[in-house]
C-alpha cells in the first residue's frame, strides 16, 4: 500500500513538473512572439536544415535558401520568357555559340564588394572545375570558355550552339553568383565555401545547424526589395510537429509540397482560423516504368498498367481533391505541352484484354496471371518516409491485384532507395517532373544520361535509339520549327511506348496565420516567394 | 489459500495469452472483412455495426486489420523466439563447455554486438537489407540472441564443475552427449523463462521497425504500421492511431505480466 502511495505521489509530482515547465515555455513564447511581430519578423518551418548554402552544389543545400541568397545572370519570367537579372542585356552571336552579357551597374554583394565581370568568370569557372557533379546539366558541359571583356562585360563561348542555354542559366543551381570573399582559399567551391555571400534579396544573418536560420532583408538589393525585414526558418522535420508549432504560434507559415499531407491541410482549412491556399499545377506526379527488366520490358504489360489507372479515385480520395488529374506528362502551360499525343483512358477491361492477348493468362488456382510459369509481378520501391506515395501505391496494389498483377511494394530507407533506383532495380517507381524551368527539356534530357532513372525508362523500348537521337538533336536545335517537330516525336514516343504514367499535377500548399498578407505562389516549385509576402502592421 | 493467490496471475495472464494466440491462429475465420481489401468509398468511417472499429484512410476495416496484425506480430515474435533460442543455446553451451579459443572468439563477437544499441543496430541491418517481414526477422534475430548466449555460457561454466558432469566425463560420455543430455536440460528452462519475459520487447521492436516503414510491408497489416499510416490523420481521426497503439501497449503489458507470473510460479523461493 505504502509503495502504491509513493508511486502515485511521484507520478503526480512528475506531471506537475512537466506542466510547470510547459507553462513557462509557452509564456516565453508569447512574449517572444509579440516582440517578433513588432519587429516585422516572419517565422516559417522547413523540413530540412538549409545546409551550407553553397550556390554551386546540390543536396544538402536547400534550393529555396540558395534562391534567397544568390542571383542568376538572367531569370525566368512568368511566361517562360528570359528576363534580365544580374545581366541587363545579352547578345547572342550569329552561330549561337557565344553569349555576351552586360552586367548590371552598382550591384553590391552583402559584404560590400561589387559585381564584376571578373567575379562572374570566377564563379562559372568554379562550376566548370567540378564538371563531373554537373554533367546532368547540358549548359555546363557546353561551356567552352569565359572571357572578361571589360569591367561589366563578360563573354561565354559554347562548344556548339545550344538553345536552352539562357533557360539553364536561370536555374537555382549551379550557375548563380557568389562574392569573391565567399570563395575558400583554394578557390574551388566543389567541397565547401568560405561564407554564403550573395547579391540576392536576403542575407543570412544567423544559422544554427539543425535548428534555425535567420535571413535579413538586403537593403541594398538591386531589384524589388522584400517587404518583410526578417525571416526565421525553423527546422521541423515532422508534419504533426509543424502543425503543433503553427497552432502554438511558434511559426507563422507552412509552405510547400509534401510538407503537409492533404488531410492535414484540409483539417487546418476547416478550422477557419488560418489562411489556406493551393497553387496551380507546378509539376507532375509520375510513375516511371522500367523498360529494361521483366515483366515491364514488354510493351503490353506497360500498356495494361496505363489502362488500369483510376486517377479519379486517387485524386479524390487520397489527394483529397487538392491536385488535378494529370492528362499528360507535362501540365498545360509548359513549353510544348500543347502537343497532343493522346491519352490512356481508365479502362480495366481493356487492360485485362491486353494482358490476355500478350499471353499473361489467369490460371486456375493461381492468384495472379502467369506466362511460361512466370508470375506477372511488378516491384515498386518507395521511400519509407513518403506517406502519400505509400497510400497511392497501396491503392494501386489492391487495384492491380484485382486484374491479376502481383505488386510488391518495397519500403526503402532514403539513400538505399536512391541507390537502387539508379541501379535500375525497380519495375515502377515515382519520378515526379521538376516543374519550371526544368520541364520539359531537362527532364527529357536526363532520359539519355548515364545512371539516370529516365534512362531505364526508355532504353528498353523498341524506339530507344531513335529516341536518344531525337533528344540529342532537340537540345541542340536552334530552329523553333525543327524543335517542335522533334518534341512531337519525343512526346509521342513516350506516350506510344507507355513509358510514364502521369497521375496528378503537384501543387504547393500554403497555410498561414492571419497576420501574413499578400500570400501568393510563383510558378517555381522550389522557391518560397518570401520577398512578396507582407506582414500586417 | 496462499498458494492459490500466487497462481491467480498466472492463470489469468496465461489464458489471456492463449486467447490472443487463438485470435491470431484463427484470424481467417474471425475477420469481418478482408483486412487487405481497399474500398475507397468507405474510407474513414466511424464505429458502426458493419465496421465495429471504423475504417482507415483506404476504407479497410480497422478491427479486421487489428486481428490480422495480431497474427503477424505474434507469429513473427514466436518464430524469433524459437530461432534466437536455438542460436543462443548452441553458441552459449559450446562457448561455455568447450572453452578455449572457441569461447574467446564467440564471446568477443558477443561483446562487439552487445556494445551496440539493439534498436539502432536492428534498424541498420533492416535499412541495408531493405524492408520486409523476412529482413526484419533477420535483423531482430541478429541483435537479440547475444545477451542470452552470454547468460547461457555463464550458466554452463558453473554446471561444468558439477559432480554429475565430472562423472559423465570420467565415464567417457562424448562431449556432444554431455552438452545434450547433462547440460541442455538444466539450462533450457531458465533461458526459456528469460526469453518469455523478453517477449514484450520483441513485439515492441517489430512495431517500431514497422512504424518506421521498414518492417512489415503492405498489404500486410501490422500494429506499428497502422500507427505510422494514420500519423497524418492524427488531427482529423485520432482513433485510427489510438486503437493500434492501445493494442501494442496492452499486448506488451500482457506478455510482461505473463513472463513475471510464470517466473513467480516456478521460483522455488515463492512456493
Amino acid at each position: 500500500m505504502k509503495k502504491l502511495a509513493l508511486l502515485v505521489l511521484s507520478f503526480t509530482l512528475m506531471l506537475l513538473v512537466a506542466a510547470c515547465s510547459n507553462e513557462q515555455k509557452s509564456n516565453q513564447k508569447t512574449s517572444k512572439q509579440e516582440e517578433a511581430s513588432a519587429n516585422d519578423t516572419l517565422t516559417l518551418s522547413w523540413p530540412l536544415d538549409i545546409g551550407a548554402v553553397n550556390p554551386h552544389l546540390y543536396a544538402p543545400n536547400e534550393m529555396f535558401a540558395q534562391a534567397l541568397l544568390y542571383d542568376p545572370l538572367v531569370s525566368y519570367g512568368d511566361n517562360g520568357e528570359i528576363q534580365p537579372a544580374l545581366a541587363t542585356d545579352w547578345e547572342i552571336s550569329e552561330d549561337g555559340k557565344s553569349y555576351t552579357f552586360t552586367l548590371r551597374e552598382g550591384v553590391v554583394y552583402s559584404d560590400g564588394s561589387s559585381l564584376t565581370a571578373e567575379n562572374v568568370k570566377r564563379n562559372i569557372e568554379a562550376v566548370l572545375q567540378n564538371m563531373e557533379r554537373h554533367s546532368w546539366l547540358e549548359a555546363v558541359s557546353m561551356i567552352d570558355k569565359v572571357e572578361v571583356i571589360d569591367e561589366l562585360k563578360v563573354k561565354i563561348d559554347l562548344k556548339e550552339s545550344y538553345y536552352p542555354f539562357l533557360q539553364e542559366l536561370t536555374l537555382i543551381r549551379p550557375l548563380r553568383m557568389l562574392a569573391d570573399s565567399g570563395f575558400p582559399e583554394g578557390g574551388s567551391t566543389a567541397e565547401e565555401i568560405e561564407a554564403p555571400i550573395g547579391s540576392g534579396p536576403w542575407i543570412l544573418t544567423d544559422y544554427v545547424k539543425g535548428s534555425h536560420a535567420e535571413f535579413t532583408r538586403n537593403d541594398n538589393y538591386w531589384g524589388e526589395k522584400p517587404k518583410i525585414k526578417k525571416v526565421i526558418i525553423k527546422v521541423i522535420p515532422d508534419s504533426q510537429a509543424r502543425i503543433m508549432a503553427l497552432e502554438k504560434g511558434d511559426i507563422d507559415l507552412i509552405f510547400g509540397s509534401g510538407q503537409l499531407a492533404p488531410v492535414e491541410y484540409q483539417t487546418l482549412q476547416q478550422k477557419g482560423t488560418y489562411q489556406t491556399l493551393i497553387s496551380g499545377p507546378l509539376s507532375t506526379r509520375v510513375l516511371a516504368i522500367n523498360s529494361t527488366i521483366a515483366p515491364t520490358n514488354e510493351k503490353e504489360v506497360r500498356l495494361a498498367l496505363q489502362y488500369a489507372m483510376d486517377r479519379k479515385t486517387i485524386v479524390e480520395h487520397i489527394l483529397n481533391g487538392l491536385e488535378e488529374e494529370a492528362q499528360s506528362l507535362f501540365s498545360p502551360g509548359f513549353p510544348y505541352s500543347d502537343i497532343k499525343v493522346g491519352q490512356y483512358e481508365n479502362n480495366f477491361e481493356e487492360a485485362k484484354k491486353i494482358l490476355d492477348q500478350a499471353g499473361w493468362k489467369m490460371v486456375e488456382g493461381q492468384p495472379f496471371r502467369m506466362k511460361n510459369n512466370q508470375v506477372l509481378q511488378v516491384t515498386i520501391p518507395y521511400r519509407s518516409t513518403e506517406l502519400v506515395h505509400k497510400e497511392i501505391l497501396e491503392y494501386l496494389q489492391s487495384a492491380w491485384r484485382e486484374i491479376g498483377i502481383d505488386v510488391q511494394l518495397k519500403a526503402e530507407e532514403s539513400q538505399i532507395y536512391t541507390q537502387k533506383v539508379r541501379a535500375g532495380e525497380f519495375n515502377l517507381t515515382f519520378n515526379d517532373t521538376w516543374g519550371v524551368p526544368y520541364d520539359p527539356h531537362m527532364f527529357i534530357r536526363t532520359m539519355i544520361g548515364e545512371n539516370q532513372l529516365g534512362l531505364y525508362v526508355q532504353s528498353g523500348t523498341a524506339i530507344s535509339s531513335e529516341f536518344t537521337a531525337n533528344v540529342n538533336k532537340v537540345i541542340r536545335s536552334t530552329d523553333e520549327n525543327e524543335r517542335r517537330a522533334l518534341y512531337e516525336g519525343i512526346l509521342q514516343g513516350i506516350h506510344d511506348e507507355a513509358m510514364f504514367i502521369p497521375i496528378s499535377y503537384r501543387t504547393n500548399y500554403l497555410v498561414a496565420n492571419n497576420g501574413v498578407k499578400r500570400l501568393q505562389f510563383t510558378p517555381h516549385q522550389y522557391e518560397v516567394p518570401l520577398s512578396l509576402f507582407e506582414l500586417e502592421e | 489459500m496462499k498458494k492459490r493467490n500466487k497462481r491467480l496471475p498466472l492463470i489469468i495472464s496465461s489464458s489471456l495469452v492463449a486467447l490472443l494466440t487463438m485470435v491470431a491462429i484463427f484470424e481467417p475465420w474471425l475477420v469481418l472483412h478482408d483486412p487487405h481489401v481497399i474500398n475507397m468509398a468507405m474510407k474513414l468511417q466511424g464505429f458502426s455495426a458493419t465496421y465495429p472499429l471504423g475504417t482507415d484512410h483506404l476504407g479497410r476495416c480497422v478491427l479486421s486489420r487489428l486481428i490480422a496484425g495480431a497474427r503477424v506480430s505474434l507469429f513473427t515474435t514466436f518464430s524469433i523466439l524459437i530461432v534466437t533460442l536455438i542460436i543462443s543455446l548452441v553458441v552459449g553451451i559450446v562457448a561455455g563447455y568447450v572453452g578455449g579459443m572457441i569461447d574467446t572468439v564467440l564471446m568477443r563477437v558477443c561483446d562487439i554486438l552487445l556494445a551496440m544499441p539493439n534498436f539502432i543496430f536492428a534498424l541498420v541491418i533492416v535499412g541495408t537489407l531493405g524492408g520486409g517481414l523476412f529482413n526484419m526477422f533477420i535483423g531482430i534475430v541478429f541483435v537479440s540472441w547475444v545477451w542470452y548466449a552470454r547468460m547461457i555460457r555463464n550458466m554452463v561454466l558453473s554446471l561444468k564443475e558439477a559432480p554429475f558432469v565430472k562423472y559423465a566425463q570420467v565415464t567417457g560420455v562424448s562431449r556432444f552427449n554431455i552438452m545434450r543430455v547433462h547440460i541442455l536440460p538444466f539450462v533450457f528452462p531458465q533461458i526459456f523463462l528469460l526469453k518469455l519475459i523478453g517477449l514484450g520487447s520483441t513485439i515492441l521492436l517489430i512495431s517500431e521497425l514497422s512504424f518506421l516503414g521498414l518492417g512489415v510491408t503492405a498489404p500486410l497489416a501490422e500494429w506499428g504500421m497502422m500507427i505510422s499510416d494514420s500519423k497524418t490523420y492524427l488531427l482529423s481521426n485520432p482513433m485510427l492511431m489510438f486503437i493500434p497503439g492501445f493494442m501494442i501497449s496492452l499486448t506488451v503489458l500482457l506478455f510482461n505480466w505473463f513472463g513475471d507470473a510464470v517466473r513467480d510460479a516456478l521460483d522455488p523461493k515463492t512456493l
